[in-house]
């Protein structure tokens, strides 16, 4: 958990005969991270090409069926009890057919689709029209001048009805029946009036006259208006039903869609594993990497799938013997701390064999927010936010970094409550005895029930005391992980190395000194000298020993060398003091944003006085809504930023590479 | 300085937070492969234009998929003005007002179809807008009108009055409305370098240059356009030229329609002022038509540059907003053109070549 998962690489010979079976055993077992083996590639560029060309096929096809199973709100996965060992052979082409023969499928119920919104869309016009210049007959008079369609009354032989709405089709317009008076059909036209001439000329054809409206006519009264809206209601149901057609023709072929499917998903990992293997006339040739823990089960499984004729050849990173650069990374942490592994990953992989943040960014980021965000009400609506995020997202792979966010908010709602109980705060009100202090005391210009915390300065000198704790983590960390990959030269002269180390410490214990003396005295010359002027002088040594170790034949040692020693110390120096000062004064923004916090939480209070009843409790719970968005969002980020800015970059080099081993859970 | 910092340092934050959410090349390679429209649409499932598969398998028209896609774009408009104020505002709603030319633009050609060249319009009408954009224009009444007269009146209070005014009898007269068109485009561009003379001088200049780029692509496509399409003598061309060009001044333009020494412009152009994209040059084209639209990918290329330029400077100028812009604008034209080509059943080489 402290450190990467140590990890070890597997050299292997088989039998070209086993290929197959060891392809099944190594996709099982999943923990292979393979290396190609290049120096083998050149033998035979033809089959390697052939291969990635059935890969890149197989690959397509199975994109393909991913995106119509999507369609049909099905995301596709390997079952857990997948027989790899009796995989169908998929015909690409035929399948790709049976995919053209559904999409054309579809697409014909698109072009109906197609069609329908086409009327919508007139009627909704038409509709639209109506709405600005009147709704039904009693309107017909009123439509101004200005009005874009027309509406007449006409009657025509019924005969003539099919001819009438075919020679209609064509433009905007909308009629309805209004009465039948024997053989002669009445009827009611709204069209655009830029139509006119066209739409005259069909009416002329279907032998249409304009009639007056007569009273009885009047008394049908028909809402044209709300005929369209049925008309439209009808139509939008018909839409509706090709929508769910469209769906339906992918899910009556889901069932087969998902296992060709899985089968093709199988088929690219046996050939992405393939891929790695490297012929020879009998033999293949294979190598990755693996976890420790996974050796012994893989040489088994492998030993069995190859009945014994094998030779299987372990190296541990950094040995000689092994093939690549770069060992992958393995993050192996508790459950729990999944959503601190997302804020360290954020920032980088650490390099193999280095020291894996995570089981401390948990502490000292909630320690920050907590800081920052104290109160046990709030911080129980925190909770409540987050288990409710966190359930809502619980089956969506989709969205784990989501999920991840949801538990990481549950946790700073959990410090806040802690800190809350610390700082006796509830939605800013003091209704118990603080366990520690009165922060909205202290921040009041009250006692704070604790004898060593007397005002805002004593405030911020806890955030300084943190913040020294933290860096010094960091820099232990950071030797932790120069010792480990011993790297002796970085371990002393480095800016986060002992000397830069003893440096901070001395100008802690300094400053310290000074503070306690009244601002008025500093530690004697000695002591001095001690703390910060011998490995100042020390760190000296750092660029005379890079020249002389790396120097280039013809490189000469000179007076101006000693001039680039001397710039490059004094710079060193000028960083290493500016810098772990700004870094350890960056810590007061957390005492900052705790004042900030427990100061908005008064002025909403003082607000909340100045009115009463149901305006005073609007009042508070506005404010505490504000609060909670505002600051808890805002002290995230910058307990976020304090852990990658001041912590990482003392110990973090976020250059490694995580171990994605292909197996049937591998991500597309 | 503490001006810009104040006025530039939440919006260029939020834009670059947008800019890195922008499709990938291989994404748009990817939906070029996909096997049809659907397909296409399907691929953008995780991208911020799901909405349009959505919006495609509840009405099966692509064209209304586009119009909530140009909704959408003159939204991120709207929204990016509302972090400004000032001269800044002011050239986001300048901005603004290529969309309100083309949508006006869009509403007369209907009307110049329906009512000039005697052809139905009732297909196109569904896909204007009608809403306001920065004026109060009354779309439907210049899509049904009677004649220019009655847009005229419609129009009285907008700037685009006096352009339909002095232009529409030529229109009438030739059969054409690209004079029109190119008047329209005159006031748009006239506008914005009106706004970009008020910015501070560090933002005019940034402005001016990617402006520039912009004006130099637009008079590149009206040339390919009159080229191809009208015959022009050169004096009419020089006419519809459009003032404020970064790269490609009056003569150069000149050269180029008349396509005299082509590549020994395009060489000069390239490696003295933008040796960093000389691989351009590798391309040989045959015709004229070709070259141009070689230039115009150069222009591109310029466009690009430029971008990357801004996007790698100081932060706290209105460069952010004009490389989001058109980073935002090339990203929407790619989908948009995939998409159609996808409706068409265009090859995928020749989806590739173009994106």
């Amino acid at each position: 958990m402290m450190f990467t998962t140590e990890m070890v690489q597997l050299f292997g010979v088989a039998l070209g005969r086993d290929s197959q079976r060891l392809t099944e055993a190594l996709l099982r077992e999943g923990c292979m991270q393979f290396v190609k083996t290049s120096e083998y590639e050149s033998k035979s560029p033809d089959g390697a090409s052939a291969d990635q060309d059935r890969l890149a096929e197989v690959s397509e096809l199975r994109k393909r069926i991913e995106g119509f199973l999507h369609t049909a709100g099905i995301i596709p996965s390997v079952p857990e009890d997948a027989d790899i060992n009796n995989r169908v052979s998929v015909d690409i082409k035929k399948e790709d057919n049976l995919l053209n023969q559904i999409a054309a499928q579809r697409e014909g119920v698109r072009d109906k689709q197609r069609v329908i919104h086409q009327e919508i869309l007139k009627l909704e016009d038409i509709k639209r029209q109506m709405e600005l210049y009147g709704r039904d007959f009693s309107d017909l008079k009123l439509a101004s001048k200005s009005a874009l369609i027309s509406m007449q009354i006409g009657k025509l032989p019924a005969s003539n009805l099919k001819q009438l709405e075919n020679g209609l089709k064509d433009f905007l317009s909308f009629s309805a029946a209004v009465a039948i008076d024997g053989d002669m059909a009445h009827r009611f036209l709204i069209s655009m009036k830029r139509d006119k001439s066209e739409i005259n000329k069909v009416l002329a054809k279907a032998g249409w006259s304009e009639v007056e409206l007569s009273n009885q006519m009047h008394s049908v009264n028909k809402n044209v208006f709300e005929e369209i809206s049925t008309k439209l209601e009808k139509l939008s149901v018909e839409q509706k039903e090709l929508e769910t057609k469209a769906k339906n023709i992918i899910k009556s072929e889901v069932e087969r869609l998902q296992a060709t499917w899985v089968n093709l998903w199988v088929s690219e990992l046996f050939n992405r594993i393939q891929i790695n293997f490297e012929p020879s006339s009998r033999t293949i040739v294979f190598t990755g990497w693996l976890p420790v823990s996974r050796k012994a089960q893989l040489t088994k499984v492998i030993t069995e799938a190859c009945q014994g004729h094998c030779y299987l050849e372990f190296n541990g990173a950094g040995s000689k013997t092994t093939i690549g650069d770069g060992v992958p990374v393995q993050l192996k942490n508790p459950k729990f701390l999944e959503p601190f592994q997302m804020l360290v990953s954020n920032f980088g992989i650490p390099k193999y064999g280095t020291i894996d943040p995570t089981a401390f960014v948990m502490p000292v980021y909630l320690s920050m927010f907590g800081l920052m965000f104290a109160d046990i009400g709030q911080g129980l609506v925190l909770v409540m936010l987050g288990f409710l995020s966190a359930y809502s997202l619980r089956n969506n792979q989709q969205k784990r970094g989501m999920y991840n966010l949801s538990w990481l908010i549950v946790w700073c709602g959990f410090s806040s409550v802690v800190f809350g109980g610390l700082f006796g705060s509830f939605f800013g009100m003091t209704i118990f005895k603080p366990i520690w202090f009165d922060f909205h005391g202290v921040v009041a210009g009250h006692s704070s029930g604790s004898s060593m915390i007397k005002d805002v300065y004593s405030i911020l000198a806890i955030t300084i005391y943190f913040g020294i704790m933290v860096i010094t983590l960091g820099l232990l960390f950071n030797w932790v992980n120069m010792i480990r990959s011993r790297k002796w030269s970085e371990l002393f002269f480095d800016k986060g190395g002992i000397f830069g180390g003893w440096i901070y410490g001395g100008g802690t214990y300094i400053a310290f000194y000074y503070v306690l003396h009244g601002y008025k005295m500093f530690p004697g010359g000695n002591v001095l000298f001690l703390l910060v002027g011998v490995p100042s002088i020390l760190l000296f040594i750092k660029e005379p020993y890079h020249f002389f170790k790396h120097r280039q034949p013809g490189e000469k040692f000179g007076p101006i060398m000693i001039m680039n020693f001397l710039m490059c110390w004094v710079v060193e120096l000028l960083e290493i003091f500016s810098g772990y000062l700004s870094n350890t004064l960056s810590f007061m923004r957390v005492a900052g944003l705790g004042i900030a916090h427990v100061c908005l939480m008064m002025s909403f209070f003082s607000l909340a006085e100045m009115t009463s009843g149901i305006g005073s409790i609007a009042i508070l719970v506005l404010g505490n809504i504000l609060v909670i968005g505002l600051e808890g969002l805002t002290a995230g980020i910058q307990a976020l930023r304090l852990s990658y800015y001041e912590f990482f970059t003392k110990f973090f080099h976020g250059t490694g590479e995580l171990y994605t081993p292909i197996s049937l859970n591998s991500k597309n | 300085m503490a001006g810009a910092l104040s006025k530039y340092s939440f919006i260029n934050a939020k834009l670059r937070g947008r800019i890195s959410k922008i499709l990938p090349d291989e994404l748009f390679h990817e939906l070029a492969k996909s096997h049809g429209l659907e397909e296409a649409l399907a691929a953008l499932r995780d991208t911020s234009f799901a909405d349009l598969e959505e919006v495609y398998s509840s009405t099966g028209d692509i064209k209304q998929a586009e119009l909530e896609l140009l909704k959408d774009e003159i939204e991120i408009y709207r929204d990016v003005r509302k972090y400004l104020s000032g001269s800044s505002a002011e050239l986001i709603e300048a901005l603004l007002y290529q969309f309100e030319v083309d949508n006006l633009k869009n509403a007369i050609r209907l009307y110049f179809d329906r009512k000039i060249r005697k052809r139905s319009i009732d297909a196109g009408v569904h896909y204007v807008l009608y809403d306001r954009i920065i004026h109060d224009i009354p779309i439907d009444i210049i899509v049904n009108a009677d004649s220019f007269d009655e847009i005229v009146g419609v129009c009285e209070g907008t700037p685009y009055c006096q352009i339909i005014k002095k232009y529409y009898h030529t229109v009438e007269s030739r059969g054409s409305l690209y004079r029109m068109e190119i008047a329209f485009d005159h006031f748009y561009y006239d506008n914005l370098i009106k706004c970009i003379n008020k910015l501070d001088k560090k933002d005019r200049d940034i402005a001016v240059r990617l402006t520039g780029v912009e004006i130099d692509l637009q008079n590149i496509n009206w040339i390919i356009r009159l080229k191809s399409f009208y015959g022009l003598g050169l004096d009419e061309v020089m006419a519809t030229i459009v003032p404020g060009g970064l790269n490609l001044k009056k003569d150069m333009i000149g050269q180029l329609y008349s396509a005299h020494n082509v590549e020994y412009i395009l060489q000069g152009l390239i490696k003295t002022k933008y040796p960093g994209l000389s691989a351009l040059l590798g391309s040989e084209t045959s015709d004229n038509v070709s070259r141009l639209l070689l230039i115009r990918q150069m222009l591109q290329g310029i466009t690009k540059h430029e971008v990357q330029k801004i996007l790698a400077g100081y932060p706290f100028t209105i460069g952010i907003i004009f490389s989001y812009f058109i980073l935002k604008q090339e990203e929407l034209k790619k989908i948009r053109m995939i998409l159609n080509a996808k409706q068409y059943g265009i090859e995928q080489e020749r989806i590739e070549s173009m994106i």
